[in-house]
């Protein structure tokens, strides 16, 4: 098991490696120049730009800057963000905990739902609520993520007035709050971006989970469980689910991905300050250094997605651990 | 009595122009929740680039003077004292202010005049990279005559020169800065935690959140009206509107779209204040291409857009035609200029004198064997300008001219059009309160930096710099308005619509006035009535 681990962890970071390169080659080869936009918005002379892009070392050949960023990057410095002036370590210091916060949520509530749909699925196999809820779950998942996220703003922020439109925290009052109120703030300002990343995720687990399950109910541990005179839920739950999560935990790795792509766009719906739309305005500017240490960041949540999802397989299933 | 009558003065700049009501009697409290449609970049004026910023700044560290909301960039009458309790032009090179002895940086050190120098310092040092530097070429030195005077000598006598001394800059705080390398200012642990001078201080920022400003209630001009201000990052539109509607946010700068302004405009607790928008959208030609030199084609491109018809498609009654290269904000916009109208008679004749027929049928004129026709780009970003870019293609395919829409990363049009690699370019551009935006945008000194088209005219460099060397704006303004119409006559670009601004602000918030080029610098004079307050204002 442990040779397994360090092979698994020497190929994630081999990604890691590949995605920073990859990610550093394209966002230098991309057209378009950093600063560019603030010609048109702010009236700045392209000439002030020009000089500030020579202060960054924009006008060195790409090996030479990619040498000069590697050996930056290896020592922990990741660089200076062009627009916000500042440590791009510290910049995504402040801003990961945000998205692994909303993302971790909407990970475990897609999987919650999903699984929770899949076993009301697969229990009534066949029936016209079967299909029902697995059509009602493809709506969710046709819809566009910012799309689905204004529908939800609009409908439980603005017009039923139930939970907060945007941001982290209620402004103001926040810092007046207790530690409690101050988590259950946070909380509430939580669930309408966690639960529209959630429910994108939801229906393509519950169609995942649902054929597993319906495969795992009708194998023989789970007659003969049946035989033994066990409960129905009891034999749902703890044979037939328990043997059908293996292929549902793979899945909770590419998730990953899935998750930090769609938190770009709901991060810009509901005011989250989290890496997603801190990238998207990194791309727009060309910060050159936010998009590769967002690229790192990427590439170290999807490796160890991954790798975690292949350890609890393989912990689950001995055969997985070849 | 001076002393008395300075802070009201200075609060309330709405009242100065107005001539009318005063603050003094409005109760302090309450806070003011911006819907933000991005984070400020740093809060150290030299080197911010972003508008969010640069309102942030207005509030933290004024000027030595403040426009006035009618923005006469000319007369000395169009300014309101603030960091100078008065000012003398002792000769046509120079201007001597006279600082407010009671003003105190928020850590309790007076403000004087080597702040000043050491301001004017920053600012032109080209380490710094301050993108105001070349608004700042004519200043030839700032001296400190004593602790309280400060004065400025200039290259040439110009009616801007109030303007120049103190629009560009924010006054700094030499204490604090003096000792950190020029190069590193950008950098500094300062601009995430500024001292200021303003009415409002800097308490906290939660990067790509919130930022937090408080009423400084020792500012030495008098107290603010809010107890704080509140920005929060909320970038996609819909989203902001739907935020101000429910209540979160109280306030929101610019709406571009009218369909969320009828959402604002359906809410019972916000109203519109509509102000000058400093934005103005066009279609800049490359005047590099074959194509676009013949003056002749580009004024009948002009005269074949009908852009009344666009103004009123997109804006409704949000937008105007602006009368050439200014917007309202700008008091050379006042009074009639010549312009190209809207003649699809008069601009198939210019085609047609040109060489330009429709010899095949097929609806689009050639010549020489080749179709009349080019590539508009427009950015992906902008609803707008892509609305307006397919109105345009429409009205010139009835004239016979083929306009192939190509839509860009804006990053990448901003690129193209840096660089001259573009047939025509839909732009939009943030003017100045100061007409000189004439010369940065197509003086011929301009090519090489936003006059992308690469319009050249001796004639129109001339006019424009006797117009800004007029001494007075009854002088200066026919001057402007030949510079108007000659570039709207040479047609290197169709000035196509400028959106009137509206802020959405919630209706507990009386007092509100904007200053159309910075539109949160009189917000000290705002206020909410007491039995108004909502939990977050006390």
């Amino acid at each position: 098991m442990l040779a397994f681990a360090v092979r698994r962890l020497a190929a994630a970071v081999l990604t890691v490696v590949i995605v920073v390169t990859l990610t550093f080659v394209l966002a230098h080869l991309a057209p378009g120049e950093p600063m560019l936009a603030d010609v048109e918005r702010m009236r700045i002379d392209p000439r002030t730009i020009a000089r500030i892009r020579a202060e960054f070392g924009l006008d060195r050949p790409l090996a030479a800057q990619y040498a000069m960023y590697a050996g930056n990057a290896i020592r922990g410095n990741l660089g200076e963000s062009f627009t916000m002036r500042r440590p791009v370590a510290a910049v995504i210091r402040e801003r990961l905990p945000n998205t692994l916060l909303l993302g971790g949520v909407a990970l475990v509530l897609g999987f919650v739902l999903g699984i929770a749909l899949a076993l009301a699925q697969a229990v009534r196999r066949g029936t016209w609520m079967d299909g029902a809820l697995g059509a009602g779950a493809l709506v969710f998942y046709s819809m566009p993520t910012f799309w689905l996220g204004l529908v939800l703003l609009y409908v439980f922020g603005q017009v039923l007035g139930w939970l907060p439109v945007g941001g982290m925290t209620e402004p103001v009052l926040h810092e007046r709050m207790g530690a409690m109120g101050r988590m259950f703030d946070v909380a509430r300002h939580l669930v309408l971006p966690a639960l529209t990343l959630a429910l994108v995720q939801t229906a393509g687990i519950a169609r995942f989970q649902r054929g597993a399950l319906v495969d795992a109910l009708g194998t023989e541990f789970v007659r003969a469980a049946r035989g033994r005179g066990l409960g129905g839920t009891r034999v749902l739950l703890f044979h037939a689910l328990r043997s059908a999560l293996a292929p549902v935990i793979t899945l909770a790795g590419t998730t990953v991905p899935v998750l930090l792509a769609g938190s770009v766009l709901v991060e810009s719906v509901f005011g989250w300050p989290g890496l997603g739309r801190m990238t998207y305005d990194a791309i727009f500017a060309r910060d050159y250094n936010v998009i590769i240490a967002a690229g790192l960041v990427t590439g170290v949540l999807v490796a160890l997605g991954n790798l975690a999802a292949d350890v609890a397989v393989a912990a689950l299933d001995p055969r997985h651990r070849a | 009595m001076r002393r008395r009558l300075l802070p009201a003065l200075a609060l309330a700049l709405a009242a100065c122009a107005k001539g009318s009501e005063t603050t003094s009697a409005a109760p302090t409290g309450g806070t003011l929740v911006i819907a933000s449609p991005g984070d400020a970049d740093v809060l150290l004026p030299p080197v911010l680039t972003t508008q969010v910023g640069k309102q942030i700044a207005d509030l933290i560290f004024p000027r030595l003077a403040e426009l006035k909301l009618d923005l006469n960039t000319v007369d000395d009458s169009g300014f309101a004292p603030s960091l100078a309790r008065s000012w003398e032009h002792r000769d046509s090179l120079t201007l001597a202010f006279h600082l407010d002895p009671r003003a105190r940086w928020q850590d309790g050190t007076p403000v004087t005049a080597h702040d000043v120098v050491f301001t004017w310092g920053v600012y032109g040092d080209t380490l710094v990279g301050a993108p105001e530097l070349p608004n700042l070429a004519d200043i030839a030195a700032v001296e400190a005559e004593d602790s309280l005077t400060a004065v400025f000598r200039f290259r040439h006598a110009r009616p801007e020169q109030l303007l120049d001394a103190t629009y560009h800059m924010r006054i700094l705080p030499r204490h604090l800065l003096d000792a950190i390398p020029r190069g590193q200012l950008a950098a500094a642990p300062f601009g995430r935690d500024p001292v200021g001078v303003g009415p409002f201080r800097f308490v906290r920022w939660t990067p790509g959140a919130e930022l937090v400003l408080e009423a400084d209630t020792a500012f030495f001009l008098g107290r603010p009206r809010l107890d704080r201000i509140v920005w929060r990052v909320l970038p996609d539109v819909s989203a902001a509107v739907s935020a101000l509607i429910a209540g979160e946010t109280d306030a929101m700068e610019t709406i571009p779209q009218r369909d969320e302004i009828e959402r604002v405009l359906r809410s019972p607790d916000l109203r519109l204040v509509p102000y000058p928008s400093p934005f103005l959208g066009g279609i800049a030609f490359n005047l590099r291409r074959p194509l676009f030199r013949d003056r002749e084609l580009r004024r009948a491109l002009a005269m074949a857009i009908d852009r009344e018809t666009i103004v009123r498609s997109i804006f409704g009654q949000y937008g105007e035609v602006p009368v050439g290269s200014t917007v309202r904000m700008q008091w050379i916009s006042q009074g009639p200029v010549r312009q190209l109208g809207y003649d699809t008679v008069e601009a198939k004749r210019t085609l047609e004198a040109e060489g330009w027929r429709d010899l095949n049928g097929d609806g689009l004129r050639e010549k020489n064997g080749a179709p009349l026709r080019f590539t508009l780009l427009v950015p992906t970003t902008s609803r707008i300008r892509q609305q307006a870019a397919v109105l345009v293609q429409d009205q010139l395919k009835k004239v016979g001219v083929d306009v192939r829409i190509q839509p860009l990363d804006f990053p990448v049009m901003m690129q193209r059009s840096e660089r001259g690699e573009f047939e025509a370019v839909f732009f939009s551009r943030t003017l100045e309160a100061s007409p000189s935006t004439l010369t940065t945008d197509w003086s011929t000194s301009a090519i090489g930096g936003v006059n992308w088209g690469a319009y050249a005219s001796p004639a129109f460099d001339s006019i424009v710099t006797a117009a800004l060397a007029a001494r007075t704006r009854g002088a200066a303004a026919p001057l402007f308005r030949r510079a108007l119409e000659m570039l709207n006559d040479d047609a290197p670009a169709v000035f196509v619509y400028s959106p009137r601004n509206n802020v959405a602000v919630h209706r507990r918030f009386e007092n509100v006035t904007i200053r159309p080029d910075s539109w949160l610098v009189t917000v000290a004079t705002w206020s909410v009535p007491p039995d108004r307050r909502l939990p977050r204002d006390r």
